[in-house]
């Protein structure tokens, strides 16, 4: 008898009408914590949600449409006019005009820009270069290009408009009339300076619905089942080396090249959750990334040396303790080729031959990609083709100068709490927070 | 009974849509492995070479014996001997790709010297229905955009979608649908985020009406008007939306649309005697004692069915997302509801559903959708759906979606 109960009861209770999955709702509030500041320059997503581009880069390479509604090239791409959507207003209320835009581009490129020259044509901004300039709608779409209506960055057009900033908390509010469609939640908390223990701490708790996740933390991260959103490789970590003083000898820059561990790099620092490479861009992007090898050899290494007496080099690192970590292991990688490495601070008073850093790809079209690791490495020329083989000569020839030797692509990620609905990261793995929505929102 | 009036609608029939283009096949690798065949044989010459190759990519292994042959079939046109196993040259192939495409490579060794060859494959695709349940679900590709696609209808032997700025009018060619005419709809205020819009033919069959955002669009035209002719007037509007239409009985039921959001407010007209709770769909089905219900997906994602002047929860709804669609088979009930799996996902599905009581019954096994189902509406003439489809790459597909009794 009360087993026919238990199962009638249980029988009712699976026909009770259940809610299901809907569209997005809009409303409430999503909590974010970083580790970071929330205006780094690159790779934190606050200028993402505040700025817009004029370009935007989809995930198959394309550059579409954003602030621009169209642009075309003249003179085999040496003039390129873009033409402003109407109808856009910063979130000051001054509308979007082509002397803003050509504003805001002066003051975020000042030297080694894609264009020599920017002008105001009506409702269109003409950029004008003495080189072609095939990839510029591409690179217009990086991050280092967003549209601001003032030199702090604050104000924009996008999705979010910044109404607070106190105690490590920055507040983002909807933006009602954004041109994109205001996005689904109200507010967007950024809690910057959060140690990753305190952010993992936070959202276990949940006080925070989106946080960090370190590449050398992906594993842990998973172990302790976080729900963990994780880009493609999207962050190039590369040993940059000066062409300059002791290493001016490109024999000593390829020495280091060839003295460098990668994989032990990726296994223990990394916890395998890097790719392990010796190219400029990753796989995914070329197909071609396996021609580079990337196995250390340190008789070759010893032999490119050639016994050298040198002073002591520096080498400076950015980030947490994994990249203090890694620019340890590489020093003493190096120590094995006949290199005295000391690690020093980034913002240290004598300037570092080596610099272990952390460069993100801010697109995936090949092409404008290669163009801004090369811009990013100091070499200014435009990438004008644009055949995989084609690409794959001029990568090559830029990395058979050592300046720059990549070493592991790293993803992005980032763990969110249950009440997070259709978060999804663009190209560079930044979250696309105007895009999510919150399960819990009325 | 409210309802009564409505149960017309079905009775009298819905006009029908769309036509599909058919995919073309293209054979893999005969033409990269000449063109690849000819870069080889450019640097290295006539002569022998060891050829080795790797597969990196995901070209089943099966396929390799077939490349191989290919490779030195060509090869040996342009005067290279591939089979050389004592040559001290050597051809190592890898078979690589990226997001893209495919990308065979080719490193040529002469003795200390690597000289490289490349040539891009495209990367092949399947689209699959997939059986099972009572029903079975196939899809075709009606048309793919790289913007967004709101909604679609067919009229006139031509394709009309509504776009979240412009009305953009396809006529019907060898190749599929080929654009003819775009028209601003002018819009005045912004959209929301996640924009919504329904077409319908005009009830006289010389025109269409389409509701999108705060604007209400209409167009006219002549029979065997060209379609560059056709009039196509949009102006501000909060009028109620229709969400069923009859070409029977030229009624539509209507529902005022919350234009800053994504949901109807729950008020339609006419009304049916019972307060609607704020709404994402809303589809008419017929019913043994009734005529016709409306089934209603409500913000909350609890679906519900009004009948008999009364709201009633339905049950087995749990794994629906907010859209579903009415599709008149003939099969089982005769009416099944084809609903998406959730709401929002990257990989969203399609399944078929009865409805003999209050519980839902799924009647068919999911159907995949190659991303997001972003809109679903019922074709004039009731015997397929409509799907739009977002893909990860933000690119749009609207899918005709059809059933077969099993």
């Amino acid at each position: 008898m009360l087993r026919r109960l238990a199962i009638s009861c249980l029988v009712a209770l699976l026909a009770l009408p259940a809610s299901a999955r809907t569209r997005p709702h809009y409303g409430s509030t999503l909590r974010v914590e970083i580790e970071g500041d929330a205006w780094q320059r690159s790779g934190e997503f606050t200028r993402r949600l505040v700025l817009d581009g004029l370009t935007r880069m989809d995930a198959d390479g394309a550059a579409h449409p954003s602030l621009a509604i169209e642009w075309k090239s003249e003179n085999e791409d040496h003039r390129w006019e873009f033409r402003l959507r109407p109808g856009v207003h910063f979130h000051d209320g001054s509308p979007l005009t082509s002397t803003a835009v050509v504003n805001a581009l002066n003051l975020a490129c000042t030297t080694n820009c894609p264009w020599s020259a920017i002008h105001a044509v009506g409702v269109s901004v003409v950029f004008i270069s003495d080189s072609p300039m095939p990839s510029l709608p591409a690179l217009l779409a990086g991050d280092e290009y967003l549209i601001a209506a003032d030199a702090g960055g604050n104000i924009g057009t996008g999705a979010f408009q910044v109404t607070g900033f106190n105690n490590s908390l920055l507040t983002l509010t909807a933006n009602e009339s954004c041109w994109q469609g205001r996005p689904f939640v109200d507010v967007v908390e950024i809690h910057v300076h959060r140690s990753i223990r305190d952010q993992w701490l936070d959202l276990s708790v949940g006080r925070a619905d989106l946080v960090e996740v370190p590449a050398e933390q992906l594993r842990q991260a998973r172990e302790q089942h976080l729900t963990v959103l994780q880009s493609p490789s999207s962050t190039l970590l590369a040993l940059s080396v000066a062409s300059s003083g002791v290493l001016g000898n490109p024999d000593l820059r390829w020495s280091i090249a060839l003295a460098v561990d990668r994989a032990a790099l990726s296994n223990v620092i990394f916890q395998k959750q890097g790719e392990v490479t010796a190219s400029l861009l990753p796989a995914a992007l070329t197909g071609y990334s396996f021609l580079y090898s990337t196995d250390r050899d340190l008789n070759k290494s010893h032999e490119k040396h050639g016994g050298l007496t040198l002073p002591p080099l520096a080498m400076s690192t950015e980030g947490g303790s994994a990249m203090q970590l890694a620019a340890q292991r590489i020093a003493l990688n190096l120590y094995d080729a006949g290199f005295n490495v000391q690690v020093v601070a980034a913002e240290g008073t004598r300037p570092a031959e080596l610099a272990l850093r952390r460069i993100q790809i801010e697109s995936n079209q090949p092409r404008a990609a290669l163009e801004m690791m090369l811009r990013n490495a100091g070499v200014a020329a435009p990438v004008l083709e644009n055949t995989p083989a084609e690409l794959y000569r001029i990568e090559r020839e830029f990395l058979e100068t050592h300046a720059l030797i990549p070493l592991l692509y790293l993803p992005r990620a980032y763990a969110m709490g249950g009440r997070v609905r259709d978060l999804r990261l663009s190209v560079d793995g930044t979250p696309l927070v105007a895009g999510a929505s919150l399960e819990d929102a009325p | 009974m409210k309802l009564i009036w409505v149960a017309a609608m079905i009775a009298g029939g819905l006009t029908s849509l769309m036509a599909s283009a058919a995919p073309a096949y293209i054979s893999p690798w005969d033409d990269p492995a000449n063109a690849l065949a000819a870069q080889i044989a450019e640097l290295l010459g006539p002569g022998q070479a060891r050829l080795t190759i790797h597969n990196l990519s995901t070209i089943s292994n099966d396929d390799i014996p077939t490349i191989r042959r290919l490779l030195e079939q060509d090869l040996k046109t342009h005067g290279v001997l591939a089979s050389g196993v004592e040559s001290a040259n050597a051809i190592r192939l890898t078979l690589s790709e990226n997001q893209r495409e495919r990308l065979w490579v080719a490193e040529i060794v002469e003795g200390n010297e690597t000289r490289v060859a490349m040539v891009r494959v495209g990367l092949g695709t399947a689209r699959q229905t997939h059986d099972g349940g009572g029903l079975t679900l196939r899809k075709q590709s009606v048309l793919l955009s790289g913007k967004a696609v709101l909604a679609t209808v067919e009229t006139a032997n031509a394709l009309v979608a509504v776009a979240p700025e412009e009305i953009v009018i396809y006529t019907h060619t060898a190749d599929g649908w080929r654009e003819q005419k775009r028209v601003g709809i002018g819009q005045k205020r912004p959209l929301a985020r996640d924009p919504r819009a329904v077409i319908l033919p005009s009830p006289g069959g010389d025109g269409f009406e389409a509701s999108v955002a705060s604007m209400s669009c209409s167009g006219a035209y002549q029979p065997a008007q060209p379609v560059e002719e056709w009039s196509v007037r949009c102006h501000e509007s909060d009028d109620p939306w229709p969400i069923v239409q009859s070409d029977a009985t030229k009624n539509s039921l209507k529902a005022f649309y919350n234009s800053a959001r994504n949901y109807f407010t729950g008020v339609i007209s006419p009304g049916l005697g019972v307060d609607l709770p704020p709404f994402y769909s809303a589809v008419l089905l017929p019913r043994p004692s009734d005529g016709a219900a409306l089934l209603v997906g409500g913000i909350d994602g609890k679906v519900q069915l009004v009948e008999n002047d009364a709201l009633k929860p339905v049950s087995g709804a749990r794994d629906w997302g907010s859209d579903f669609a009415a599709l008149h088979t003939g099969c089982g009930t005769g009416t099944q509801i084809i609903a998406s799996g959730s709401g929002e996902a990257v990989s969203d599905s399609l399944r078929a559903y009865e409805l003999p009581t209050l519980e839902a019954v799924p009647a068919s096994a999911a159907l995949p959708m190659d991303g997001t189902v972003t809109a679903l509406w019922t074709a004039p003439d009731g015997k397929s759906v409509f799907a739009v489809v977002r893909s990860a790459t933000d690119q749009y597909e609207v899918d005709r979606v059809t059933a077969t009794c099993n």
